[in-house]
């Protein structure tokens, strides 16, 4: 236990002082900040353009915007963190575990009585306690801001979506940190390190739901979700990989929580974004790196 | 002249044995014949769909048959585009940045600057290999493009087809060399290699998915499923005309946009291949009238980061070790 | 009567089908200041590796400070300090917070007052609160033994100590090898090519050609079967010509 706490110490430590995240850290932070002004901006705007279009009596629709949840406009935020935040993770994830390599003190570590998984365990704690603190901050953001454009502070009931929320986040970026401890620990090449985690993000966040939807990668970042498709092959293909599929998941779960239009179920999807950072993060602590030792050249 | 060729060919040797570049190719190219897989089923599904509802109609013993989907073999690549333009950028970013990290963690650079006229010039005989290697890339890219449409999408490709395609990937090599630019010129000028590395990853995320995203998350017709104006049964007519009114908003999410150069890339690829229903089956002459300005734009920030990449030779000292 | 600090019996490691070392066979008592003599790849590297756990031999036995390397890899890490060729630390870090990480992970529960302790035995203090990155070779020399020496450790480990030192700085580190051994009793174990730095540190010798023990004997016998100025010199330069093809 000592030596999983002292690894978490060290880890929160060299995190904070290591400088190169810190880019990818303000440009999370500062997304979700400006989500909140873009949604409300987008929201102001449609429904200006609701009212003119009933003014000009081109529709007799009512407004797709009447009575929608503050949190609505916080629906950005959701795309910023599984664009931003998951890659800030893995990265956090690829230096954590490329650190001991980089600083060339392995060789001091391996000649110390202490268990590997038990350092690893540790190490992962370190990362999740920086995470949770970086959540924290957005979640605390996006509380005050929501509350600045609406006049006033949310409820209970909306504070309590956000916290929901902010779990859910926490989840899916400790998932991608276990990502990118893997993959440090099994590439050689920092460059190629940090590459993995990017390409298996893309895969899961691209091409796996488009084999399920037939959508075009990109349109995948709105958060408005895309009508489901429902002919033979795709139909097939959405429920086989609907699983694999972590970042629509959180879309799903996230959407429900923030009161924003979703497909699919929500308690299914937090419960499958849970299970991918279990799993991800039993296998950062199980899998033994094949690269310890030397500086990973380029 | 001779010694940037000398370098560039010895970076060309460099590249052919690391393994990333392949990895890069396999990978653009295997998405690249995904999309088409998908978007072929796609149509497929919609042709089944289309069927069916004809049946319907000619069962009710109604005269009027509407209009069959009909197959633009081009318009198959939009996903396919996509991914070069995502994931494209990353792999040149990754490709420049190992060409002259390597320098940097091998120790080699003191031999190159006692042997080399100029930083600039090392710098520009790396930017050389490079570019010649997206070159090949894209070439690849354009043949495996064209051979899925036909073999998977089931078309028939003809000139029309093989010169926009040309088009699109002399512009996606304009694109990647960009990329090799920036990164070439941000690892020279970074003195540490992890900090050089994660500048890149934000820049990317920047320029490649955050701006184009807020731009497209900022449209109003993206707001609802399956899109505003048709949930307010609003006619195309009557949709321009309403956001007439809102000019100065679409400005703005217009300006955003375009101050990405993936979305000027996007922009005139779509444009060309006929992605974009405006400019499907149109004239190069329409299309180019539609987009010059992007091409313009593209090939000024193309040129402003080759400046910047020799610019940054002159610092290329920060690549020795202390 | 002393016992054995370290023993290794019949030890071979191979790297793919390369031959590193071959049936090493050595005893090493407790207190003594072993020095591994051998050239550039003769396998003095790799015995520290397998006697520091680092390493996992093809074949053969291994026993330090009374624990075997591969049953109690535990008890011997507990047991040992290491000091590498190339020591380098956190750099972002300073003194302080690198050398509690390691006490900690050496088991000490409070390690400050140990740490100052240490430092001052190695006469590094005054730069606490310093970061790593900063110091020279020398300076990280000093703290890469006081993180060797924070857990009282029986037997000391040193790859090459004075590789890279300027003439201060190896004198320097001599003098610390010679105190901690007389003062705490600790049993060193140094790699090292200098001939020169053997003569006055260490008490026995063992010399290493191509993975081979060629010989091993308390330095007074080394060099008193060449009795010049050069004694060191010449035993080892003899040691090649009766080593086994």
């Amino acid at each position: 236990m000592s030596t999983a706490i002292t690894a978490a110490r060290h880890e929160l430590l060299a995190s904070v002082r290591a400088k190169a995240p810190y880019a990818l850290v303000a440009a999370f932070l500062g997304m979700v900040a400006a989500s909140t002004f873009i949604g409300w901006r987008t929201t102001v705007t449609v429904t200006a353009i609701y009212e003119r279009v009933l003014a000009d009596g081109y529709t007799t629709q009512p407004n797709p915007f009447t009575d929608v949840s503050p949190l609505y406009y916080v629906r950005n935020t959701v795309i910023y963190v599984l664009l931003i935040g998951t890659l800030m993770a893995a990265t956090l994830g690829v230096q954590s575990a490329l650190r001991d390599r980089k600083a060339e003190t392995a060789a001091l570590i391996g000649t110390r009585p202490v268990d590997a998984r038990a350092l690893r365990t540790g190490r992962l704690l370190g990362l999740g306690i920086l995470l949770a603190a970086l959540v924290a901050v957005t979640e605390v953001v996006t509380w005050v801001s929501v509350g600045l454009l609406v006049g006033g502070p949310l409820d209970a009931a909306e504070t309590l979506r956000i916290a929901g929320f902010g779990v859910l986040t926490w989840l899916l970026l400790v998932g991608f940190a276990g990502v990118g401890m893997l993959s440090g620990r099994l590439l050689h090449r920092e460059r190629t390190a940090l590459l993995a985690p990017v390409v298996v993000w893309a895969v899961i966040a691209f091409v796996v739901p488009q084999l399920g939807t037939a959508a075009r990668p990109v349109s995948l970042l709105n958060p408005v979700p895309l009508p489901a498709q429902d002919s033979g092959a795709f139909a097939w293909l959405s429920h086989a990989l609907a699983p694999i599929a972590i970042t629509e998941r959180f879309k799903t779960a996230s959407g429900a929580l923030l009161g924003s239009p979703t497909t699919g179920s929500a308690a299914a999807s937090a419960l499958l974004v849970a299970l991918f950072a279990a799993v991800a993060l039993t296998a950062a602590i199980l899998v033994r790196g094949t690269r310890t030792q030397g500086v990973p050249h380029e | 002249m001779s010694e940037t060729v000398t370098l560039a060919r010895k970076e060309l040797l460099d590249l052919r044995r690391d393994r990333v570049v392949w990895i890069v190719v396999g990978t653009l190219g295997l998405a690249v014949v995904l999309s088409v897989v998908v978007a072929s089923l796609d149509f497929r599904a919609q042709l089944a769909d289309y069927e069916a509802y004809a049946a319907q109609v000619k069962a009710s013993g109604s005269g009027v048959t509407p209009a069959a989907p009909q197959l633009f073999p081009l318009q198959l690549l939009r996903g396919g585009m996509e991914y070069v333009e995502v994931l494209g950028a990353l792999f040149a970013l990754m490709i420049g940045y190992g060409a002259i990290a390597k320098e940097r963690s091998r120790g080699t650079v003191d031999l190159l600057l006692t042997r080399a006229r100029s930083g600039t010039s090392i710098v520009m005989g790396k930017l050389l290999g490079l570019a010649i290697l997206w070159a090949v890339i894209m070439a690849a890219v354009v043949v495996t493009a064209l051979a899925s449409v036909a073999l998977i999408g089931g078309s028939t490709i003809g000139w029309h087809e093989v010169g926009r395609m040309a088009l699109a990937g002399a512009a996606g090599w304009v694109y990647a060399v960009f990329w090799s630019a920036i990164a070439v010129a941000v690892t020279t000028l970074t003195r540490n290699s992890t900090a050089a590395l994660l500048t890149l990853l934000v820049l990317w995320l920047v320029i490649v998915l955050v701006i184009p995203q807020i731009g497209d998350t900022m449209d109003p017709d993206n707001q609802v499923p399956g899109g505003l104006f048709k949930a307010l049964a609003i006619a195309k007519p009557d949709e321009h005309a309403v956001l007439h009114h809102f000019a100065t908003y679409e400005s703005l999410r217009n300006g955003l946009e375009v101050s990405s150069l993936s979305k000027l890339y996007e922009r005139f690829t779509f444009a060309t291949l006929g992605i974009k229903d405006i400019y499907n089956g149109q004239s190069l002459a329409v299309v180019w009238d539609g987009t010059f300005r992007y091409v313009i734009g593209a090939l000024t920030l193309t040129g402003a980061a080759l400046t910047f990449a020799a610019a940054s030779g002159r610092r290329i000292h920060t690549l020795r070790r202390s | 009567m002393t016992s054995t600090a370290i023993a290794l019996d019949r030890v071979t490691h191979r790297y793919g089908t390369r031959p590193a070392l071959v049936d090493l066979t050595l005893d090493i008592p407790e207190g003594e200041i072993f020095g591994l003599l051998g050239h550039n790849g003769a396998g003095k590297t790799t015995t520290v590796g397998i006697l520091t756990t680092l390493l996992q031999a093809s074949a053969g036995d291994a026993v330090v400070a009374g624990h075997d390397v591969r049953t109690a890899a535990r008890d011997v890490r507990a047991s040992l300090g290491y000091l590498p060729e190339n020591v380098t630390f956190y750099n972002d870090l300073t003194t302080m917070e690198n050398l509690v990480f390691f006490a900690r992970l050496s088991g000490l529960r409070r390690p400050e007052a140990r740490i100052g302790e240490v430092l001052e035995f190695v006469g590094f203090t005054g730069h606490d609160h310093e970061r790593v990155g900063t110091f020279s070779k020398g300076m990280r020399q000093r703290v890469g033994l006081a993180q060797a020496l924070l857990h009282r450790p029986a037997v000391l480990f040193l790859d090459e100590p004075t590789s890279g030192l300027d003439p201060e700085g190896v004198r320097a580190l001599r003098e610390l090898i010679l105190r901690v051994n007389a003062e705490h009793g600790t049993t060193i174990f140094m790699n090292t090519h200098l001939l020169s730095e053997v003569t006055k540190t260490c008490t026995s010798i063992g010399i290493l050609r191509s993975g081979r023990l060629v010989h091993h004997g308390t330095l007074a016998d080394t060099v008193g079967a060449f009795p010049t100025e050069d004694a060191l010199e010449r035993a080892y330069f003899a040691s090649a010509t009766d080593a086994p093809a």
